[in-house]
């Protein structure tokens, strides 16, 4: 699993959380709140994303990120560490 | 087996106006189907002449003055839980004790850990009354926190745009005792979660600062991380089925929805109608003066026990697991027993009336206030408030029952009631 693997995993994940966006072509240099999700949907998307991938840290160390890309980059790291 | 010891009797000051929260975020023109995730109705709007220790005042008087002489006496602390304190030395306790006109023999303080305030507040008064050093005593816990930012500029209410719609007020008054016949604590059961965040916090007299998502992420560890030590120290604890009912610290409903799920997710695996179920049923009725009167901070917790207490069935008595959450952070899990006494006991305070009597302020009015030309700011020397400055909710009725604020003298808050 790479970190273009995970970005298309949390964007299925977003178009899962909110169904409005399942029709809207989202990329990894979106950033979740400016395609209108909201912050606990944010969260849901990346508890979703963190439970497919096994893993299991502190939702905090997951602060940061600016997109979809940069969130699959530090999901990918934290993964592999 | 240990000593009886909980609240023995408790009230929420719900304050003296009101907004309707769905006209703020349309006036603001918020996305209304994204509104609908809050879980908030309206919000209590602290008028310029009420400050923390009126709210607190006036959250404790009817309790105080349900005392006899003797039972009075015996209040031997007053501790002041919140974020909203207005002097850096001076507790707001040594005004609330001097307005409660209680006995000089006792102990004054105030504690500060962002929305956690109450929950330590309440299990240092448990911990007073277990350790048995004054049997009989009483400690009275007052947790008050009013937002009010005195907004200068567009820019700032752009800023403040996230959390302003639930950004409440409010006061929870609790008298811990060995007779705790509104909520009796299961004694040793309890659970933290603590880590060094910058969430959100108060930089500033009059500013917030925060990251809705920080905020929102470390509330999830901290959920799942202070029941998992609650598991540790309660043997065969299990988060579905040993609390008929839950109450969580309450930003906003949405959040507490979040946190639920994540915990049922977490622990069970749930399926999304199972947790929906389940959230309806044993977090639904917390919700009930919280989305009436916003983010209360430090007693938002005890606001949802409130609510859960006077709308749920107590006809036999049951567990109820409460989870406290503060900024910065720290987090705990508790939990105690509810019965029918708690519900005759607490809806003789009358809360959801009060909710009701609150004026309703107009999105002008509430403009007005929010610009900030009437707020005291903190270090004030010298001021004397306008009475007047909403009319319609300067109350009427003359029985000198609420406290409000009418001067400032050398930096000395000087109270009346009204």
């Amino acid at each position: 699993m790479d970190s273009k693997q995970i970005a298309d995993m949390v964007i299925a994940e977003i178009r899962e959380t909110v169904p409005e966006l399942a029709d809207q072509p989202i990329s990894p240099e979106d950033s979740m709140a400016e395609l209108g999700v909201d912050s606990i949907e944010r969260s849901e998307v990346i508890l979703s994303t963190m439970e497919k991938l096994g893993l299991k840290i502190p939702m905090v160390q997951l602060h940061g990120p600016k997109n979809i890309g940069e969130l699959a980059e530090l999901l990918f790291n934290k993964s592999a560490g | 087996m240990s000593r009886p010891v909980g609240i023995e009797a408790m009230n929420v000051f719900v304050g003296m106006a009101a907004l309707d929260v769905r006209e703020l975020c349309t006036h603001r023109g918020l996305d209304m189907p994204r509104f609908e995730n809050l879980l908030m109705e309206e919000k209590t709007v602290a008028l310029p002449y009420e400050d923390p220790v009126t709210f607190a005042v006036n959250a404790a008087r009817p309790i105080v003055d349900s005392l006899s002489e003797d039972e009075r006496n015996r209040i031997e602390m007053v501790i002041t839980c919140t974020e909203s304190g207005i002097d850096f030395g001076k507790s707001l306790s040594t005004y609330v004790h001097k307005h409660l006109n209680l006995k000089p023999n006792c102990r004054l303080f105030e504690i500060k850990q962002a929305c956690y305030s109450g929950g330590a507040g309440l299990q240092m008064a448990v911990n007073f009354v277990l350790a048995q050093t004054s049997p009989g005593g009483k400690a009275l816990v007052v947790t008050t926190d009013i937002s009010r930012f005195a907004l200068a500029d567009a820019n700032a209410v752009q800023e403040w745009a996230y959390s302003e719609p639930s950004s409440g007020a409010g006061a929870v008054a609790m008298l811990v005792s060995d007779s705790p016949n509104i909520f009796q604590i299961d004694p040793g059961a309890y659970g933290n979660h603590a880590f060094e965040v910058m969430d959100t916090c108060r930089p500033g007299p009059d500013t917030e600062a925060g990251d809705a998502d920080l905020s929102l992420m470390a509330y999830l560890d901290c959920c799942a991380g202070a029941f998992e030590d609650y598991s540790r120290r309660v043997e065969g604890a299990d988060f579905r089925q040993t609390f008929s009912q839950l109450c969580f610290h309450t930003p906003f409903g949405g959040m507490v929805k979040g946190a639920h799920r994540h915990l049922m997710r977490k622990l069970y695996k749930a399926k999304p109608q199972e947790i929906a179920a389940d959230f309806d049923k044993r977090l639904g009725p917390s919700l009930a003066y919280g989305k009436r009167v916003g983010n209360t901070a430090g007693g938002s917790v005890f606001v949802a026990l409130a609510g859960t207490i006077d709308t749920v069935d107590l006809t036999e008595p049951i567990r109820i697991g409460l989870f406290s959450y503060g900024s910065g952070c720290c987090s705990e899990f508790f939990s105690g027993v509810a019965t029918a006494q708690s519900k005759q006991k607490l809806q003789s305070m009358e809360i959801s009336k009060s909710l009701d009597q609150r004026y309703r302020l107009s999105i002008a009015e509430y403009e007005e206030l929010l610009s900030g030309g009437a707020v005291i700011r903190f270090g004030t020397k010298d001021t004397k408030l306008d009475h007047g400055i909403i009319p319609g909710a300067w109350p009427t009725t003359g029985m000198k029952d609420r406290l409000v604020l009418d001067t400032v003298k050398d930096y000395h808050r000087n109270y009346i009631w009204i």
